[in-house]
């Protein structure tokens, strides 16, 4: 419940209040997981303040209360914890060496309300701010953010579709078909297999809210990439109502993982990042497939006048492109460099572990924010809303 | 034995219908079993918490005292308990001295008015947690209290003031009002008949209830995930997302830590209603 | 009492009950005020109550969850207070101590301890597999089942303390005449005692079905996001989907039906001995 705090701005702009910062519970998932692997020892303090710089969360630890900045200073904010750190060394660093300009990262959480707030009573704080493609859009309807400067960050630099205008990816990650083999005997290899309780018994787990999962119950219904958008709810739910009674849900990412890793399931419908966590901890019992998985992004987004300009912002942006830098954050992190050229300089041994490299994302779908946000023609409801009203409906029944 | 008891169970000699042993002994059968059904899972998280595994699981080749060690090295479970502790105990203080002033006041005037006020601070108790839990982050937020002690504290004052107002105004109903009209006849002041008189008559319903205001508030969740994020963490918030996310073994060892602690309470509790009735009794024999 | 005295007393009323009026129920009031004005003024979010089926259906799984724990539960809370009354004292001691200890204890823990026993690789489950009574883990947490067993453990002591309160006050007497008037105890149980102990009953099924239909922690945790009770739903709406209006219209909703419930019962029991007995 950490976005709990500033849930009342959302309150106050019920247009934005809408969505669900989808991005945001993920960045925090992140931040989580790198913790873990530093209280593990299997980070060194460096290693995990280099990871924190790179999600964005020193501010936290560092600045407390949010960084301000100062003259020649750039506020990144995201999700806080370790993404503070490893932001700050993945992105932070290479721009201050390049630039001069010093990166202060906050870990406050860019929560849609508050960038909002801040525009209109004109106290911006930040110059970057890590969220998502729902975000995105959500922003760009308020009229708080800046149109990406094309001139200056690279369309070319990203993944295909996840250049929006008022928003650019920095990494991507995935809801993918996790399993163990051992426990099932066999691979499942797409949603078929996983709604498929003859085939694959014992029990599954999704997710809490329908975010990824009505992707996944599309497919088991027969449709192919092409055509689970517009996604057909009554479909999916249907779909969902049939797999209930073998489903497990669970809320936050470090959930998901141990219900695998108690063996209380044996597939699900999880995040790569802690997927790939599963893979790791349990010696190669847990893995997943590609195949079928939906893959969405984290995105930057520049607040109208913020302080350090929009050009000091354009330019950071057009920075953390590089293709170096964001292997760094997914060596730290597990996200998934947004940049196509970056795919090559993932070490070899964790390309299969990548959302972007060509052969995975080949097999993947692109999560639609787009029709997230479209109205669903059902009183003032988004496709958004509506699909979380129907999901509750078929889980609790 | 109870006079039911007596009036039921006829004396030993006279135990010749058999069926009426039989259903004796049925009826505690079954109430023991119903107890330990009370008590069973309070009972099982002990050896759970000395578990040898790093998981949640009975002790599979010794026990261990590693988890709670656990507690006692890692900062999350100190400060967590920390935040508790002050939080409680200031909540504590602030709900006992209005509970208290409240509940003599209702006792001395005892119109309908008063009577009206002492069932209405009872709403607490009947509000659902959830919407008193809404009610007061909306409010909360307006005051700019969330995130912060002083908020945290207050709400757990007014979710413990009942508690304080019931087993005062329970420990008042043993005292009659005209030994503080002796104490005013004799010249005492309004405020000197409350604090010379009426408090050390009902202290021991004031201890009580302060022992009531403290597990409150030290247990209280709801709110608390409503009101606090990232500065006010307390221990059960911890447990929460402890139970949400990962069951480490480190719950089991807070929880066997809770209940020893609950358990003092329970018995300092007991030990107070004791003492009160000693007390009356003494009194009632010296007033003969 | 002369009217300064009087004064003088209100003093010490005075500041506990503006705390209360400003803290809790001003809050109170503007929240469930909400319900008409989010996000329009109107009676819109009350329409929504009889249209939406998430809703009926959250009602419907709420009303069914709380019918079965008070049901189970005063029936096993009677059973228990009856033992107590027929018990020599350190017996009655020992089973006070037990229904306390639980009363005491944080629900948090108590459903912890819950998840732990009754998870499919929990205690029970191990113990069961260990014996060979089953090869597959039954389900018995994160579905109804748990969240009943974890109510019924919550809401016992509750039915307890009132049931009991009130059997120790009924008329010895009145037994011992039904008995000497020929009455087997069986008959004694059933057509005296049992009439003369309904007013605990009345006040302990009231009691649980009160706190069973705004109960959050227990179904949150044993139900895993599969048994959806209201109280659940609107933490949803008001945190996740950011719907304050419905959020608050059955927040509004709840509240009204404890308060009926209440005031049906204040009829019959006198309110503040139900309280008064819960702790």
């Amino acid at each position: 419940m950490s976005i709990l705090k500033t849930q009342y701005e959302k309150d106050l702009y019920p247009e934005i209040a809408d969505t669900i910062d989808e991005a945001g519970d993920f960045q925090r998932d992140l931040i989580e997981i790198a913790a873990e692997r530093h209280a593990r020892g299997e980070i060194d303090r460096r290693g995990f303040l280099t990871a924190l710089a790179g999600i964005g969360a020193l501010g936290m630890a560092g600045v407390p209360g949010g960084a301000r900045a100062a003259s020649g200073e750039l506020v990144v904010v995201n999700w806080g914890g370790p993404a503070v750190e490893a932001y700050q060394t993945a992105f932070g660093e290479p721009f201050t060496a390049a630039s001069g300009t010093k990166v202060v990262i906050d870990g406050t959480g860019p929560l849609l309300s508050k960038i909002r707030a801040m525009v209109e009573s004109g106290a911006v704080t930040w110059d970057v701010c890590d969220t998502g493609a729902a975000s995105t859009l959500v922003l760009e309807k308020a009229g708080v953010i800046q149109a990406i400067d094309y001139s200056v960050v690279d369309k070319s630099k990203v993944v295909l579709d996840y250049a929006y205008d008022y928003g650019i990816a920095n990494y991507l990650f995935s809801y993918v078909l996790a399993y163990n083999e051992k426990a099932l005997g066999k691979a499942p290899s797409s949603w078929a297999d996983f709604w498929d309780t003859s085939g694959f018994g014992g029990m599954r787990t999704l997710r809490k809210q329908p975010n990824g999962m009505i992707e996944a119950a599309m497919f088991a219904a027969g449709k192919t990439t092409d055509e689970i958008y517009p996604i057909d709810l009554d479909l999916a739910m249907g779909k969902i109502k049939e797999l209930r009674d073998s489903v497990i849900v669970w809320g936050s990412g470090s959930q998901s993982q141990e219900l695998f890793r108690t063996g209380e399931v044996a597939m699900g419908n999880i995040w790569h990042t802690r997927a790939n966590l599963l893979n790791r901890d349990m010696n190669g019992d847990v893995t997943w497939t590609w195949n079928e998985g939906i893959v969405t992004a984290g995105m930057w987004n520049i607040p109208n006048g913020n302080p350090a300009g929009t050009e000091a912002a354009m330019a950071f942006v057009a920075s953390s492109q590089d293709p170096q830098q964001q292997v760094k954050l997914f060596e730290l992190m597990g996200n998934g460099p947004a940049n196509p050229a970056a795919s090559e300089f993932v070490p070899e041994d964790r390309r299969w572990a990548n959302p972007g490299q060509p052969e995975n994302w080949a097999m993947q779908i692109k999560q639609d924010a787009r029709w997230y946000q479209a109205d669903s023609g059902k009183g003032d409801l988004t496709n958004d809303a509506l699909a979380r009203e129907l999901y509750l409906d078929v889980m609790s029944g | 034995m109870t006079a039911v008891a007596e009036a039921i169970a006829p004396p030993r000699k006279r135990v010749r219908d058999r069926r009426a042993l039989w259903g004796r002994l049925f009826a505690l059968g079954f109430a023991w079993t119903v107890l330990g059904f009370l008590v069973l899972p309070m009972v099982i998280v002990i050896p759970v918490s000395v578990t040898d595994q790093y998981y949640l699981s009975l002790p599979k080749e010794g026990i261990s005292f590693e988890h709670y060690a656990a507690f006692f090295e890692k900062e999350i479970w100190l400060a967590a308990t920390f935040d508790s502790l002050v939080i409680a105990a200031s909540a504590t203080a602030l709900a006992v001295l209005l509970g208290t002033l409240c509940a003599i006041g209702c006792w001395r005037l005892s119109s309908r008015a008063a009577e009206a006020v002492r069932l209405f601070m009872l709403l607490p108790i009947i509000v659902p947690v959830i919407v008193q839990a809404l009610a007061i982050y909306r409010f909360w937020i307006d005051l700019g209290l969330i995130d912060t002690y002083l908020g945290t504290i207050i709400a757990h004052t007014l979710i413990a003031l009942p508690y304080v107002i019931i087993t005062v105004s329970a420990a008042l109903t043993n005292v009659d009002p005209r030994t503080e009209q002796a104490a005013r006849n004799l010249g005492a002041s309004n405020a000197q008949a409350v604090r010379l008189v009426i408090l050390p008559a009902v202290m021991p319903g004031v201890l009580s209830g302060a022992l009531f205001a403290f597990t409150i508030s030290f247990d209280e969740i709801v709110t608390v995930l409503f009101i606090t994020s990232r500065e006010v963490y307390t221990l059960p918030k911890r447990i929460w997302n402890g139970i949400q996310d990962h069951l480490d073994p480190t719950i089991a060892a807070v929880a066997t830590m809770l209940m020893l602690l609950t358990l003092a309470l329970l018995l300092i509790d007991l030990w107070f209603k004791r003492r009160r009735k000693a007390r009356l009794a003494a009194l009632e024999e010296s007033s003969q | 009492m002369p009217a300064s005295l009087r004064f003088g007393y209100w003093l010490l009323i005075a500041p506990a009950l503006g705390a209360m009026l400003i803290f809790y129920v001003w809050p109170l009031v503007q929240v469930l005020w909400l319900s008409v004005t989010e996000p329009y003024p109107g009676l819109q979010n009350y329409e929504r109550m009889f249209e939406s089926p998430a809703i009926g259906r959250i009602w419907w799984t709420t009303l069914e969850v709380c019918v079965l724990t008070t049901v189970v539960t005063v029936f096993l809370g009677y059973v228990v207070a009856y033992a107590m009354t027929i018990v020599g004292e350190g017996q009655r001691t020992g089973m006070m101590f037990c229904v306390l200890l639980s009363l005491w204890l944080s629900v948090l823990i108590r459903a912890f301890a819950w998840v732990m026993l009754l998870r499919g690789n929990g205690v029970i489950n191990e113990g069961l597999m260990g014996i060979g009574l089953i090869d597959q883990p039954l389900r018995l947490v994160r579905n109804e089942i748990g969240v009943l067993i974890g109510m019924v453990h919550f809401m016992l002591p509750l039915a307890v303390l009132p049931i009991f309160a009130n059997m120790t006050g009924i008329e010895a007497r009145l037994i011992s005449a039904a008995r000497g008037l020929g009455a087997s105890p069986g008959r004694a149980l059933l057509l005296v005692f049992l009439p003369l102990s309904k007013p605990g009953i009345i006040a302990a099924t009231i009691l649980v079905f009160v706190f069973s239909l705004g109960f959050f922690i227990t179904p949150a945790l044993l139900g895993g996001g599969r048994v959806v009770m209201i109280s659940e739903y609107i933490r949803v709406s008001f945190e996740e989907t950011l719907r304050w209006g419905q959020a608050t219209m059955l927040s509004t909703v709840l509240l009204v039906s404890v308060f009926l419930a209440l005031g049906l019962v204040a009829r019959v029991v006198d309110l503040r001995q139900v309280f008064g007995a819960t702790r």
